[in-house]
């Protein structure tokens, strides 16, 4: 595999940083659901910590992400996809982009207007403030937060199903060139007992 | 324990007390436009709040201290420190528990002066607790009049942020207050 992109696959820069931010945001996103239902007591502020330390993750890599994106390029299309979904999956892998940045930012915009106590990144280092207390902004960042959340829950579940649609269904090479292996698309026997 | 005026018995009490002793001069209501506010922080980030309100009546004569009485009710629910989720916390049963002890008194009857102005060394009862608690405050007569005072309150001495909220590390245990307090002679 190649480091850099090429026009039948994604190479290993991208597939990494990919599935990296893949895992993060599903653990952000897990512990931000469930640090909403813990007690507001010092006890369990790490976890609001390693939610926000996890955000800022995201940011960062999305961040170098893009900026590999721009410079390497993306992959075309395989072969025979129709015009309007090739539209529809460049709008939602744009928006995907926008929005693993927007989320971040508007957590940290939230939690510098909150001005509740310093954020220090995993305990490690301490983080800029965006902006000082400010109640009527912080209640706005949250709106967005969660806002932005649902709309990010809605894309995803879009991009994953039109890859999987892809793998099960139209059985081309769309999944198979964002996995680190190349797996050879040699069509499975139809076997009724066997759950594919 | 200050006297309650629950009873009809405290009523009839108070009414006859004050029957009983002319009113002087030197007593005041307060004034709109007074402030009591507080100020700490939390694991390094300062942070200062107000009361949802207070109220308070003061006998002061710089030349008769030893008749002075000063007397504040201190509204607890509705303190506002500009984050509804610290609020929340603060109106909780950690902290203020305003649902048991909705509000806090502060009465004084010795005072001294001091170089810089003078001193009430007086009684905080918050939270169910009752501890000495000095006022430094300077006083600017007239009409209305100025009371401008700071205090230093220990809030593990209330029970104030107990539990998970105890160590004094994440917040510091002395409390800064600070009042303003404008003053009409009483009617």
């Amino acid at each position: 595999m190649t480091l850099k992109n090429t026009p039948e696959r994604w190479g290993a820069v991208s597939q990494a940083l990919h599935w990296l931010v893949v895992l993060l945001i599903l653990a952000v996103a897990t512990v931000g659901l469930v640090m909403d239902e813990l007690p507001r007591t010092p006890k369990y502020f790490w976890v609001y910590t390693a939610h926000k330390s996890l955000g800022i993750t995201v940011l960062a890599l999305m961040l170098l992400r893009l900026g590999w994106r721009l410079y390497a390029g993306g992959v075309p299309p395989v072969a025979g996809t129709p015009r309007w979904q090739a539209t529809v999956a460049s709008a939602t892998h744009w928006l995907l982009y926008a929005l693993a940045l927007a989320m971040p930012l508007s957590g940290w915009l939230y939690d510098s207007a909150s001005g509740l106590r310093p954020f220090r990144w995993f305990g490690l280092f301490t983080m800029p403030k965006l902006t000082g207390p400010n109640e009527w902004l912080a209640d706005r960042a949250r709106d967005a937060h969660e806002l932005l959340f649902l709309l990010l829950v809605a894309l995803v579940v879009l991009h994953a199903a039109a890859a999987l649609w892809h793998h099960l269904i139209v059985r081309d090479e769309t999944l198979a060139r964002m996995l680190p292996r190349r797996r050879t698309r040699t069509p499975e026997p139809e076997d009724p007992d066997h759950d594919a | 324990m200050t006297p309650r005026l629950t009873t009809p018995a405290a009523v009839a009490a108070m009414l006859v007390a004050m029957m009983a002793a002319p009113a002087r001069a030197a007593d005041y209501v307060q004034a709109p436009g007074s402030s009591l506010a507080f100020a700490t922080k939390y694991d390094g980030e300062v942070f200062s709040g107000r009361f949802g309100g207070f109220d308070t009546k003061l006998r002061f004569d710089p030349e008769r201290l030893d008749d002075a009485r000063l007397e504040v009710t201190i509204q607890l629910a509705g303190t506002s420190t500009g984050n509804a989720d610290r609020d929340s916390t603060l109106a909780g049963s950690d902290f203020f528990n305003v649902a048991r002890f909705s509000r806090a008194t502060y009465v004084a009857e010795r005072f001294r002066a001091v170089d810089d102005g003078y001193v009430a060394d007086g009684t905080l009862t918050l939270r169910g607790v009752s501890r000495p608690v000095a006022l430094h405050f300077t006083w600017t007569p007239g009409n209305p009049a100025l009371l401008s005072g700071r205090a230093t309150v220990k809030r593990l001495e209330f029970g104030v942020g107990g539990g998970d909220w105890a160590d004094t590390a994440l917040i510091p245990d002395e409390v800064a207050i600070s009042t303003r307090v404008f003053l009409h002679p009483a009617p």
